[in-house]
């Protein structure tokens, strides 16, 4: 028999130590900051940007490898084996990848904003390591795992995405130096479906199908709905993946289209489960998750009317706006905001004393300011793109920066406030 | 739903016994189409039986408490552990330990997610064990918000909820004891005063 504060350090199912998680939080949200920065810095450049080094691709991968994976890896680390029931693998292999991956992602965007070839290289070995070792333990996870379908097939379909993307992504790194793609357009394209939708996406599938469930108090998405939603989705991603690599037309269109019916699915299951929530009152971080389910179906409209044919400029960086920061951003960040103070509100009742309260260590206010931001910057973009306008992209730029510095604000205040709780008990 | 059951006047049950974790991962043999049309199932049960090696378990669905089957398998050193799942339908356990603790039975409301509730000496009980997640945090909290009169609860686990604690703090509720034994992590939760 032992005692509440004991029970938390039982070694059989011992949650990881509140530094793993949080490190990669932090370095998310550090990186947010950065990217958007960056972003501002480059604003002018944003409407009709065709891809290429420079600074908006290193801004843009800030956000991609730096906020959405990271945030992936943190949380992945700390919510898979809850929701799978079973061991993740040594603690040490997560702070690993955080120390591989973290100074990667800094070299790796110095290289893609001034084109040196050392940073490009060393950059993307390191961000690959990392990812390698977070794919590797994933993986030993998931193969223990046969009852969980809709988790485990969408994070299958996201690993082997990651190692597809991790391929293109060596491609185009070593193509800077040797000059050997004959439709280095192409292959870019083909590495944003496969990250974005494939690696990004179905890790959002997954995750949503136990996540969302969890902070509403809902039932799990069926068996049968994770399945089918898993089968369209990779058959989505391989059709659209071949037609971007043969540049475009009606392979990659008919990817999209299959796209948007696996997004279709996706909807209609997060709605049954929010229809049969407990928790009748949606808390504010869902107004994210509800706008990146919105501008996930508009990115792929955007990237069916590339695919027909459409004008690369300003089609393509909308596309990439609506994906990596309408969709993936906001759903990221309200999953963030969420998931911090509740994992700190968790940790903090182990020691036997009573948690800190979840609504105490969130600041509403200044996740309001973010939200806030958030959208103008994504609508002041979208504009700025449409219409060729530079000024109001860097005003849609700074009001990202605000909503990014608002979110550092949201985070040291959890800190503070949990140490305050932590000094009192 | 939990909520629309009456556990007050439900007689006091025994506690399951601590086999049944490892027996809750077998399928069960239905039997209740075979008697609907009209078969004997027994031979199809002993054949059933017949195959299970020592320490291994046997589960049948039957529509009442199946007893001489139970004293039947009981000879064949069968312990069973049976649940009255709802009225015409019972889950009975066997477990081949040379019929240590023969016959053990509970008679458990089911609640929607398919947590099992009874009531023991100590209070009420809900096992969660087997439910995917989140089921056996919303069966909890489900249990809890539906009768702000409970100032008890007895949870059996499979392992330590954790993401449990921020939930029951939000509610005032706190876990003031704990036993943990293999596949049966039990909790003893109870509301601020």
């Amino acid at each position: 028999m032992m005692f509440a504060g004991a029970f938390m350090m039982g070694a059989k199912d011992r949650l990881l130590p509140p530094s793993v998680p949080f490190r990669f939080f932090a370095a998310a949200i550090l990186y947010h900051v950065a990217g958007w920065a960056v972003l501002l810095w480059a604003a002018a450049d944003i409407p009709g940007h065709q891809g290429g080094l420079g600074p908006v691709v290193a801004g843009l991968h800030l956000i991609t490898l730096g906020v959405l994976a990271m945030t992936a890896m943190g949380a992945a680390y700390q919510m898979l084996p809850v929701a799978t029931r079973r061991q993740l693998g040594p603690a040490w292999a997560c702070v690993l990848s955080w120390w591989l991956f973290v100074p990667g992602v800094a070299v790796l965007s110095l290289g893609l904003a001034g084109g040196q070839e050392w940073a490009l290289q060393g950059g993307a070995a390191l961000t690959m390591a990392g990812l390698l070792i977070f794919a590797i333990l994933v993986g030993r996870n998931l193969l223990q795992v046969s009852d969980l379908p809709a988790v485990s097939w969408a994070l299958w379909i996201a690993l082997a995405a990651l190692l597809g993307l991790m391929a293109l992504a060596l491609a185009l790194v070593l193509d800077v130096s040797l000059g050997f793609l004959s439709d280095r357009p192409a292959v870019i394209a083909t590495h944003a479906v496969i990250a974005g939708y494939g690696f990004m996406g179905m890790l959002v599938f997954g995750f949503s199908s136990v996540l969302v469930p969890m902070f509403v108090l809902s039932k799990a998405v069926p068996d049968a709905e994770g399945k089918r939603l898993a089968a369209v989705s990779s058959a989505a991603l391989l059709i659209a993946g071949l037609g971007c690599w043969n540049g475009g037309g009606w392979g990659a269109a008919a990817g999209v289209v299959l796209g948007l019916a696996a997004v279709a699915l996706y909807g209609l299951a997060q709605r049954r489960v929010l229809a049969g929530r407990m928790r009748k009152r949606l808390e504010p971080f869902f107004r994210l998750l509800k706008a990146g389910w919105v501008m996930l179906p508009l990115s792929l409209l955007a990237a069916l009317a590339l695919a027909l044919g459409g004008p690369i400029d300003p089609l393509a960086p909308l596309w990439g706006l609506l994906m990596v920061f309408g969709w993936l951003l906001s759903f990221a960040t309200g999953i963030l905001q969420r998931i911090m103070p509740f994992l700190a509100s968790m940790h903090s009742g182990a020691n036997g004393g009573k948690p800190v309260l979840l609504s105490r260590l969130t600041a509403q206010p200044v996740l309001t300011v973010h939200a806030v931001a958030h959208g103008a910057a994504v609508l002041l973009l979208a504009v700025a793109i449409v219409f060729d306008l530079p000024l109001l992209a860097r005003l849609g730029a700074l009001s990202g920066l605000l909503g990014a510095l608002s979110f550092l604000a949201f985070a040291i205040l959890m800190v503070g406030r949990y140490r305050a709780h932590d000094r009192s008990s | 739903m939990a909520g629309a059951i009456e556990f007050s006047t439900r007689p006091l049950q025994q506690g399951p016994p601590a086999w049944l974790a490892a027996a809750l991962d077998e399928g069960a043999l239905d039997v209740r189409p075979l008697l609907a049309g009209g078969e004997d199932p027994l031979g199809a049960i002993l054949e059933a039986a017949d195959g299970i090696g020592f320490g291994g378990f046997l589960v049948i669905d039957a529509p009442f408490n199946p007893s001489p089957l139970r004293r039947i398998l009981a000879a064949r050193g069968f312990s069973s552990y049976g649940r009255r799942l709802n009225g015409g339908h019972w889950r009975i356990y066997f477990h081949l330990n040379g019929a240590a603790e023969w016959e053990h039975d509970s008679d458990v409301a089911v609640m929607d997610e398919g947590a099992m509730v009874w009531r023991e000496e100590d209070g009420l009980h809900i096992d969660v064990r087997k439910l995917p997640q989140p089921q056996p945090m919303r069966a909890i909290l489900q249990l809890i918000d539906s009768d702000p009169a409970l100032l008890c609860l007895v949870v059996h686990h499979e392992r330590n909820p954790h993401f449990l604690l921020p939930e029951l703090a939000e509610r005032d509720w706190r876990v003031v004891r704990v036993s943990e034994e293999f596949q049966d992590v039990r909790l003893w939760l109870e509301r601020g005063r």
